[in-house]
């Protein structure tokens, strides 16, 4: 127990330790940081500093007791990172010098969480203001110190390396600074090395390295930061004594980073931003240091965290969305970012925003007049939507069509379309014969019914007396409220269907989608989901299958094993997470794959973990079911594009990701084999992956999932040319 | 200028009474396409007599059917009955459109599971099973409806042997107000012989109780009398979930809804006295929304239409093949077609139409086929234009039962065509030949030489 706590102590300190140096260039990888820090050792005092204001700003935000994962991503420590290899460049080591940079390292842990917690409430970052301060408190008050000097380390830094790594690793070193490089290819290496204090090129080639592993988008955000500052500089023949390396590293391209592609989503739009405010910031640095230098302060990276901070506020204001997306959730890198943003996109797995309205009729009717219809779908009350029922001549009654009764639509059952409460209901107009109208009730027989606050539906044109159910009365979704009429404004039976903020009869309406609906097409159904039917289209609720609800009715506590040839036996248990989420847990490897299930259909949403897993496998097998057994509905979806880990075009694919995709893995499935509709029988659903890299389609997965006895029995998986056939046990 | 058409000379009874002010003329018009295929074509093509039936109209007629339900129930099923006419393209029209299958028969059976139906889609009525064939639907998952003790204890005492537990109903009789009662087949609601029959399903333990089945009757004139069947079944339904603690998931009311034939001897013609689908769908689905299941425990409604669907569809085409003047004076017409091919003539009078133009006269004549039997009457009266040998008539309505219950006495049976929905024509079934009839046949050897 004991020893179990020290491993969990030394594991969160070492973790959060790393995060801090892979966090320097807004990343979380593993191999990132121990690169970084590495890298950061090639000047070793410089590096010894900073790893031991790193270690005791983790220390400290430990003990403290912050929220433990936040301490873990770095983000209360890599101030004092940054700080401790400030310290380390400018003043020689004695014991003043650990004694200070202990304080320095605890004031940035400091400064950092209230940065964090009073920014955070703007939802603004810290960046690196901790380090500023800290580093300022620093400079200004060690000139009172005699136990401290500036160091003279930095002018004579061959000497250092002499005494740490011999002759060896000064000839390479340099090697490296006499290679034939343009000025610009090695003033950006010294760049990029200057965010670790560093004004050296072999370690602006390590970090530019670890930069394109870890992300294309952002290397290439750095590259044109730094082009643009150039540019810049030339073009204005500015003051050039305030442009050097450290301003053109952590100023110009980690503000191109950072708005390019890290706080923002990168698209187009976000990076032809985030050169503009290149400059910005250049006007800021020079601004600045005029302020600074009379203190004898530099300006640091404060150009940068003004930049950022006031171009993320500014966006914030912004009163429609914009096309500019603030990132959503931090997945710390652009290209997870920029993936994940557009998969919950395209997948519109945002459903869960909208209140689900199904139709509010059994079977197939047809739309006869849609939003903003010119009939009488106007102005205020433009967004609603009536409904007939058709023949397949489109008549919508049969011969002779002079009686009500010849109306197919007439005295049907109409039903609500979600959970709610009977808001107000009229059940006095009489029907108008055929043809006629009665413009003075134009509602005619009319409920509303309340779904949550400032959703409301309304039903209209019902036949008198008709209601099944009184005011106030809690209706569940699919109840049958009254039958389709011809009461009001209405010449021939019809339903009027509509979505209005507030409780009246005469509200004006407000848009809103359906959840899900079929759509009738020549040639199959097609499932539309939070769309809105448009005239002439004929339409149909999904009629959910009872034994697949049940079998992908996962519940948090659910255990499953499953087993399969040539793979360990994995055990998944359903979890949720603090903010109801659901997913599986792979107990083996440590796995995670997201899910949501509405009711009318189970999606996987993420998945985190090893690719190698049997979780893996149904995660791309079940990637999105549509709970019914209608064998003519498919169901399409995209994967996000992580499912392409391999493909030799994927770095050229994430350069060009924040302007157009050549490359798309798409997901298709349905029922194969359906059950009797009353839970007997069991159930074959297939599905596949089809990969689409410029133009050409390549199925890549085939799957097919047996259901019976209302649980999922097996599935079988045909990928990467192996057939993997896996059982459940439930 | 065309050569007038010869008609033979009739003479006509003066009648007394009124005038009609409209004149003599018959609303007769000729029929001389079917869904755009010309009649004579077909006949030229296909010879004569000919069965033709149109895809468009059966596949309109399942439509509108389902969607009667559908718009009114939300779990609706319809099973293809089989018996009315199991020509393969006929039933796969019904699989396409959703329809599964109800068999009274093992060969029935093996021809649903021919046509690709699923065996938890087949329904397997009739009071005749094999031990072999239950053991097929038990293993295949179908539904078994029994309707006898006898039937279900054979089937308890098969169980044992069977890899899968039997899905069973039972078919129920009862008093619905129509006369004279269906009570040959199933178990009596009122003498409580259906809820005994229920008890010793649940208390065996060895079969699944999945529904209950009933057929009140065949061409039911009246939605009443399936309400009053709703209304018993479900008694029975809440039984099962009450007492045996065995829910039914689905209730099968049978099929029975009438076509629009006339039957025989009835005063008005049945297009005027026959409730649309839509009347029996409402009666039946208001009432069964009554029953108190809640949204979720809604059993499945189950429907057998058979005729319902298919009548309308077919079309038999034959030819005169002369004209007599019986000794009472009536005109009588000899077709090539006759009861051999169109039994349901001894239960409907079916609207015949000639297929090609005519004068405005008229004559009461009677309709012979050409078998050499006294029985081969297809209309004992019809007022029809006058017909000359080699002319065409087009008999409406004859989907139903004709191209199953048709017989290979004395005449063969003829080809059977069906015009999709695209006009094209389809040889659906060849007529029969005099190999194909003896091919079953065996000779004993003393019987081979004949010395005449």
């Amino acid at each position: 127990m004991r020893k179990k706590t020290v491993i969990s102590f030394a594991e969160q300190v070492s973790t959060t330790v790393l995060n801090s140096y892979s966090m320097l260039f807004f990343s979380n990888r593993r191999f990132f940081a121990l690169l970084v820090l590495l890298v950061s050792f090639l000047n070793p005092y410089t590096g010894l500093a900073g790893f031991a204001a790193t270690a005791t700003a983790a220390l400290a935000a430990y003990f403290m007791g912050f929220g433990r994962d936040q301490v873990r991503s770095g983000l209360y420590t890599y101030s004092g990172l940054l700080a401790g290899l400030g310290m380390g460049t400018f003043y020689e080591f004695g014991t003043g010098f650990w004694i200070l940079l202990l304080l320095a390292s605890l004031l940035s842990v400091l400064l950092s969480a209230a940065f964090i917690a009073s920014l955070g409430r703007s939802k603004l970052p810290a960046l690196s203001l901790a380090f500023i301060l800290t580093l300022w408190v620093v400079i200004l008050a060690s000139g009172e110190f005699t136990a401290i000097g500036l160091s003279q380390r930095n002018i004579y830094w061959l000497n250092e390396m002499y005494a740490t790594g011999g002759t060896d690793l000064i000839r390479l070193a340099q090697w490296f600074d006499t290679l034939p490089l343009p000025a610009a290819v090695s003033g950006f290496f010294r760049s990029v090395s200057a965010i670790l204090f560093q004004s050296n090129i072999a370690a602006g080639m390590l970090l530019t390295i670890g930069l394109l592993f870890f992300s294309r988008i952002a290397l290439a955000l750095m590259i044109s930061g730094y082009v643009i500052a150039i540019l810049f500089i030339q073009l204005m023949g500015g003051y050039a004594g305030s442009v050097n390396y450290y301003n053109l590293g952590t100023n110009f391209m980690l503000v191109s980073v950072a708005l390019g592609g890290f706080y923002i989503v990168p698209s187009f739009r976000s990076i032809a931003w985030s050169l503009i405010t290149v400059p910005v910031s250049y006007i800021l640095v020079i601004a600045l240091w005029k302020i600074t230098y009379t203190w004898g302060l530099p300006v640091f990276s404060l150009p940068f965290c003004i930049t950022v901070i006031l171009f993320l506020y500014v966006l914030q204001l912004r009163q429609a969305g914009g096309k500019m997306v603030l990132t959503p959730v931090q997945y710390y890198s652009p290209e997870e970012n920029l993936y994940r943003y557009l998969n919950n996109r395209d997948r519109a797995l945002h459903s869960f925003y909208f209140h689900q309205l199904s139709l509010p009729f059994m079977g197939e009717w047809m739309v006869s007049q849609g939003y903003e219809g010119g009939l009488t779908h106007q102005g205020e009350w433009s967004r609603a939507l009536d409904f007939v029922i058709a023949d397949h001549e489109n008549k919508t009654y049969r011969f002779p069509g002079t009686r009500l009764s010849d109306y197919y639509c007439y005295d049907k059952p109409v039903l609500s379309p979600a959970d709610g409460t009977v808001e107000e209901i009229i059940d006095y107009v009489e029907d108008n014969p055929v043809g006629g109208n009665n413009t003075r009730q134009n509602w005619g027989n009319t409920i509303v019914i309340k779904h949550a606050e400032g959703i409301y539906s309304k039903l209209s044109h019902l036949k008198k007396g008709s209601f099944k159910v009184a005011r106030a009365a809690y209706v569940k979704k699919g109840d049958i409220l009254a039958a389709c009429g011809n009461s009001g404004r209405s010449p021939e039976p019809h339903l009027h269907f509509q979505v209005q903020a507030t409780p009246y009869i005469d509200s004006r309406t407000m848009a809103y989608p359906l959840a899900y609906y079929v759509q009738r097409e020549k040639s199959k159904p097609l499932l539309k989901t939070l769309a809105v039917p448009t005239e002439g289209q004929t339409v149909s609720n999904v009629i959910p299958g009872s034994q697949l609800q049940q079998a992908f009715g996962f519940q948090p506590g659910y255990c499953m094993r499953v087993k399969a040839d040539g793979y360990e036996e994995e055990e998944w248990e359903v979890r949720v997470s603090a903010y109801n989420e659901m997913y599986f847990y792979g107990h083996r490897h440590r796995d995670y794959a997201y899910f949501i299930n509405d009711g009318t259909v189970f999606c996987f949403t993420a998945y985190f973990g090893n690719q190698k897993s049997l979780l893996h496998l149904f995660y791309l097998a079940a990637y999105k079911v549509l709970l019914s057994t209608d064998k003519h509905i498919a169901v399409t979806d995209y994967f996000s594009r992580q499912a392409f880990r391999r493909h030799p075009l994927n770095w050229l694919q994430d350069l060009l990701s924040p302007f157009f995709f050549f490359m798309r893995m798409r997901y298709e499935g349905h029922v194969y084999q359906d059950d009797d509709g009353m839970g007997t029988g069991s159930i074959l659903l297939s599905s596949r992956a089809i990969a689409k890299t410029l133009g050409k389609e390549r199925q890549t997965m085939l799957a097919e999932t047996r259901i019976s006895q209302g649980k999922l029995q097996a599935f079988r998986v045909w990928w990467n040319n192996k057939k993997i056939e896996v059982v459940c046990v439930n | 200028m065309n050569k007038q058409v010869y008609e033979s000379p009739s003479i006509q009874k003066m009648n007394g009474g009124l005038m009609n002010k409209f004149g003599t003329r018959s609303s007769y018009e000729p029929v001389k396409q079917i869904d755009g295929v010309a009649v004579n074509f077909l006949m030229e093509q296909f010879g004569s007599p000919l069965f033709v039936l149109s895809e468009r109209t059966i596949r309109r007629s399942y439509q509108s059917a389902v969607r009667a339900f559908k718009t009114r129930y939300p779990k609706v099923q319809f099973a293809w009955s089989y018996k009315t006419n199991y020509l393969n393209a006929v039933c796969r029209i019904f699989h396409q459109e959703g329809s599964w299958a109800e068999v009274v028969s093992g060969f029935e059976y093996r021809k649903a599971v021919g046509n690709g139906v699923p065996g938890h889609k087949i329904i397997f009525n009739g009071p005749g099973k094999t031990d072999e064939e239950l053991r097929v639907a038990a293993n295949n998952g179908s539904l078994i409806h029994i309707d006898h003790f006898d039937e279900l204890y054979q089937l308890i005492a098969l169980s044992d042997t069977l890899d899968k537990k039997p899905k069973v109903a039972i078919r129920v009789n009862m008093d619905t107000g129509v006369y004279p009662l269906w009570d040959r087949f199933g178990f009596n609601y009122e003498n409580g012989q259906a809820a005994e029959a229920l008890g010793k399903i649940t208390a065996s333990g060895k079969l699944e109780l999945a529904g209950l089945h009933c057929h009140i009757g065949t061409y039911m004139l009246s939605p009443d009398a399936y309400v009053k069947a709703v209304e018993k079944l479900g008694d029975l339904a809440w039984k099962c979930k009450t007492e045996l603690n065995s829910p039914v998931r689905y209730i099968d009311l049978g099929g029975g809804f009438p076509s629009t034939n006339t039957l025989r001897g009835s005063f008005l013609p049945g297009p005027d006295t026959v409730p649309p689908v839509d009347e029996f769908a409402e009666a039946i689905t208001s009432r069964l929304l009554k029953l108190g299941f809640g949204a979720e425990e809604l059993p499945l409604l189950l429907l057998e239409s058979g005729r319902v669907l298919v009548d309308d569809a077919g079309f038999l085409l034959s030819t005169v093949l002369a004209g007599k003047r019986l000794p009472d004076g009536r005109r009588a017409i000899i077709l090539d077609a006759g009861v051999n091919l169109l039994f349901t003539s001894f239960w409907y009078d079916h609207p015949v139409s000639p297929a090609q133009d005519f004068t405005h006269h008229t004559e009461d004549m009677a309709l012979f086929g050409p078998l050499c039997m006294n029985i081969d009457v297809l209309r004992q009266g019809i007022n029809l234009p006058l017909l000359n040998r080699g002319d065409r008539v087009v008999v409406h309505k004859v989907g139903a039962y004709n191209m199953t219950q048709w017989m290979q006495f004395i005449q063969m049976r003829p080809n059977v065509v069906l015009i999709d929905e695209e006009g094209g024509t389809h040889l659906i079934r060849q007529a029969e030949d005099l190999a194909y009839l003896e091919q079953l046949e065996k000779t004993p050897e003393h019987l081979k030489e004949i010395n005449l």
